[in-house]
């Protein structure tokens, strides 16, 4: 989805807003007394880059991220495999998952706090759970969604049992598993932020909180809005390396083009 | 042999030998258990009762020496994989890097398809698809191709090509050939026997020795006497199987 | 069918489905079995369900339960109110598509709980906070699914709507509006599960009343049993609203052909 043309009404529209919002703090006409004006919040994120603070806040959050998609990638799609493949187990355990799955894992939040108290493992808990259920649906309706034609070319190709799974029917469910990693990751992210804000005091989840308190509206603005970018780069990284992945399953896009 | 699935019985009383070398066509209405005939001969389906043998050794399961063609191509085929490595998808891990290249190349000429090894199934037509499936079970050098309606889905004139390549590939290769078609004219064009299954559930109707001669040809072959009487022969013999409404 | 054999058949597929919670089932009753009854991290489940019955019989349970809900319902209601007549406005002109499309995208793409602290700043800690960020949150999948849907419009319903002269109103009264609703109500399934999690958040932030803040309380207090007890609760809360929703969805598309469902 390339725009030939650059976005100019977009470009011009979020101009001004923006001048309008600085007019805004500026003429004292609105009635927040801490809405920081665009000018300071930029102020404020050279500072905090200049002071390093920023880099070493995020690199703490892009860490865990790391760390904890990766984990749930890894579970999500073992079990995701595991249950597709296997109709005797998904008969014997699906409906245990289900029942788990609506629950709001913010809702685990505080029984992460109370086992493991104040620390990276509660992020990480937190994460991981929250982003397995993704990977892990989608695999597994990935893998159910290879169509018996390709079992039956198998067959009668004799391929062995582990030459179908790697060469037929894992690449086959290719795309449905990488749209699950990509979902998982925007959760992974929301869940960092969540428990840096709550449970883990580090990383930029935790100084939006500080700043709050602390009141500096200008750089906690410059935070949330380096989250935001860091949400759409991650987004847009993760859907540049999908699509590179991908790139031999570009019928199945053509189909639902 | 027979076939049930469930309550129905899909085949009934089915005896059928396939000679080394024929060209073997299976004619029938829909519904008759072509399909089924089909996968039960490729092992892809275990028959409910009786026995079926291929050289001799009872079949359980795909045997080795046989491979099953499928109508359609497109989901039959690894879209994800180019020409050449679907063609290769049944040899890789028994043979070695050379050999499986030259086997490939061979496979590929003889669909004439070798200058498209690099493409992806995709961005082929659907004869050329249909010619990749084809290349992939030929480059295992089978004894006996299975093919279920393999020009099903395809044009009049890229089917009318397809038999000319088929019949060729015959010639040079000598592998036994088993052929489904809901398409007379097309079965006795292609095949040295002719088996005509109907009823429900499916029974072996007549076979029909086609004495035609060969190399056939699209336009002689068609319009000689012998081949126009064979059509009718066969046509009746649906419809009789059919009991007198033949829908196909 | 007989009736008779459709509501066995029915059953049948129930208790078939029902084998596979024995994994659940079996982990809560070895649970109950070995947990000790004190235990400060794994109580066992006959603790937690004693906790959540004296959490009501106190008092405490059914005004937090009323807060969560009522601001999950009101904001959903909300959200939709406001969502989908500005999905339909927006989704209608391409040039506003366009002029918005990058803003609308960035607001999508903020991660929800970042904005609690926003509003905490800009609004302090006031009633209206919670309802304020729940509907800021639910409202873009709404907006966007909307606006998507109608940038899909088959040009076929403008042209019948051009045939028999319907000024814009009418059109999009009769013809767009009912043409969007599967995409509309898709939104709004998108939206309530999202609007849940940040009605909790909210209230484990920031402590207004509702059952975040009483688990968080109960994890402060060292009472673990109550903070089992209270997540089952949610978990039943997030199955009931799910239930009522797909009801009511299927009764609204019940007209509408399958597929779009």
């Amino acid at each position: 989805m390339r725009i030939s043309r650059f976005n100019i009404p977009g470009l011009v529209t979020i101009l001004v807003l923006l001048a309008g919002w600085e007019i805004l703090v500026r003429s004292g006409a609105a009635k927040f007394d801490y809405l920081p004006a665009p000018s300071g919040i930029l102020l404020a994120s050279v500072s905090l880059i200049v002071s390093g603070e920023l880099f070493s806040q995020a690199l703490h959050t892009v860490e865990s991220i790391l760390i904890g998609w990766t984990a749930a990638a890894a579970i999500g799609i073992g079990l995701g495999l595991a249950l597709g493949l296997s109709p005797l187990l998904r008969r014997w355990s699906l409906a245990s998952f289900e029942v788990l799955r609506p629950l709001p894992a913010i809702a685990f939040l505080p029984l992460a706090l109370l086992l493991f108290n104040f620390s990276l493992t509660t992020e990480l808990v937190l994460m991981i759970y929250a982003s397995v259920w993704p990977v892990f649906i989608n695999t597994m309706g990935g893998v159910m969604g290879v169509t018996s034609r390709l079992y039956d070319v198998s067959r009668t190709l004799r391929l062995s049992r582990m030459q179908t799974l790697v060469k037929v029917i894992v690449p086959a469910a290719a795309p449905a598993i990488v749209t699950g990693c990509r979902l998982s990751m925007g959760l992974t992210l929301v869940m960092a932020i969540v428990a840096e804000m709550i449970a883990n005091p580090h990383g930029l989840g935790y100084a939006v909180i500080s700043e709050l308190q602390a009141m500096q509206p200008q750089r906690m603005f410059a935070y949330v809005i380096f989250i935001g970018m860091l949400s759409i780069a991650l987004n847009a990284g993760l859907l540049w390396v999908s699509r590179h992945i991908l790139r031999s399953h570009r019928w199945a896009h053509a189909d639902h083009a | 042999m027979e076939l049930s699935r469930g309550f129905r019985r899909i085949l009934d009383s089915v005896a059928l030998d396939v000679f080394r070398g024929e060209f073997l066509t299976i004619v029938g209405g829909s519904g008759t258990g072509k399909t089924s005939l089909l996968r039960l001969l490729g092992g892809l389906t275990p028959a409910s009762a009786g026995d079926i043998r291929f050289r001799g050794r009872p079949v359980n399961g795909p045997p080795e020496g046989v491979v099953v063609v499928f109508q359609d191509y497109s989901r039959a085929l690894l879209q994800w994989r180019t020409v050449a490595a679907n063609v290769a998808l049944g040899l890789e891990g028994r043979l070695g890097t050379a050999a499986l290249k030259e086997r490939v190349a061979r496979a590929l000429e003889m669909v004439g398809l070798q200058h498209c090894a690099g493409d992806q199934p995709w961005q082929l037509s659907g004869g050329m698809q249909q010619r990749v499936q084809i290349a992939r079970a030929l480059a295992l050098q089978p004894d006996v191709l299975m093919m279920d309606e393999p020009f099903g889905a395809l044009d009049a004139m890229t089917k009318a090509t397809m038999q000319d390549e088929l019949l060729r590939v015959h010639e040079r290769t000598g592998t036994s050939f088993v052929f489904i078609t809901h398409d007379i004219e097309e079965a006795v064009y292609l095949g040295d026997r002719v088996v005509v299954l109907g009823g429900s559930p499916g029974r072996i109707h007549t076979t029909v020795s086609i004495g035609l001669p060969r190399p056939r040809d699209q336009i002689a072959t068609r319009q000689s006497p012998e081949f126009l009487q064979h059509r009718l022969d066969i046509h009746a013999a649906v419809r009789e199987s059919a009991g007198g409404d033949a829908h196909f | 069918m007989r009736r008779g054999q459709a509501i066995n058949l029915q059953l049948v597929a129930a208790l078939q489905y029902a084998r596979g919670l024995l994994p659940l089932l079996l982990g809560l009753a070895i649970w109950q079995t070995f947990g000790p009854e004190k235990s400060p991290y794994f109580p066992p489940p006959s603790a937690w369900f004693d906790s959540v019955v004296f959490l009501a019989r106190n008092g405490k349970l059914w005004p937090a339960l009323a807060a969560t809900v009522a601001t999950f319902a009101a904001g959903t209601a909300l959200a939709c109110a406001i969502g989908f007549p500005l999905g339909l406005l927006i989704g209608r002109s391409r040039p506003l598509r366009r002029a918005l499309g990058p803003l609308l995208e960035f607001c999508r793409g903020l991660p929800p709980p970042v904005l609690v602290p926003v509003a905490v700043l800009l609004l302090g800690y006031a009633e209206g906070l919670k309802l304020l960020v729940v509907v800021w949150v639910s409202i873009w999948p709404i907006l966007l699914n909307t606006s998507m849907a109608i940038g899909q419009l088959d040009e076929l319903l403008i042209d019948v709507s051009r045939t028999f002269h319907f000024n814009a109103v009418t059109t999009l009264r009769k013809i767009v509006a009912p043409a969007v609703v599967p995409a509309f109500l898709l939104g709004v399934r998108i939206a309530i599960p999202l609007a849940i999690i940040i009605t909790l958040l909210v209230e484990m932030l920031t402590s207004v009343p509702g059952i975040g803040s009483l688990i968080v309380t109960s994890q402060r207090q060292f009472r673990p049993a109550e903070v089992y007890g209270l997540l089952v609760l949610v978990g039943i809360l997030g199955l009931a609203v799910n239930a009522i929703f797909t009801s009511l969805e299927r009764a609204v598309l019940k007209r509408w052909p399958p597929t779009l469902q």
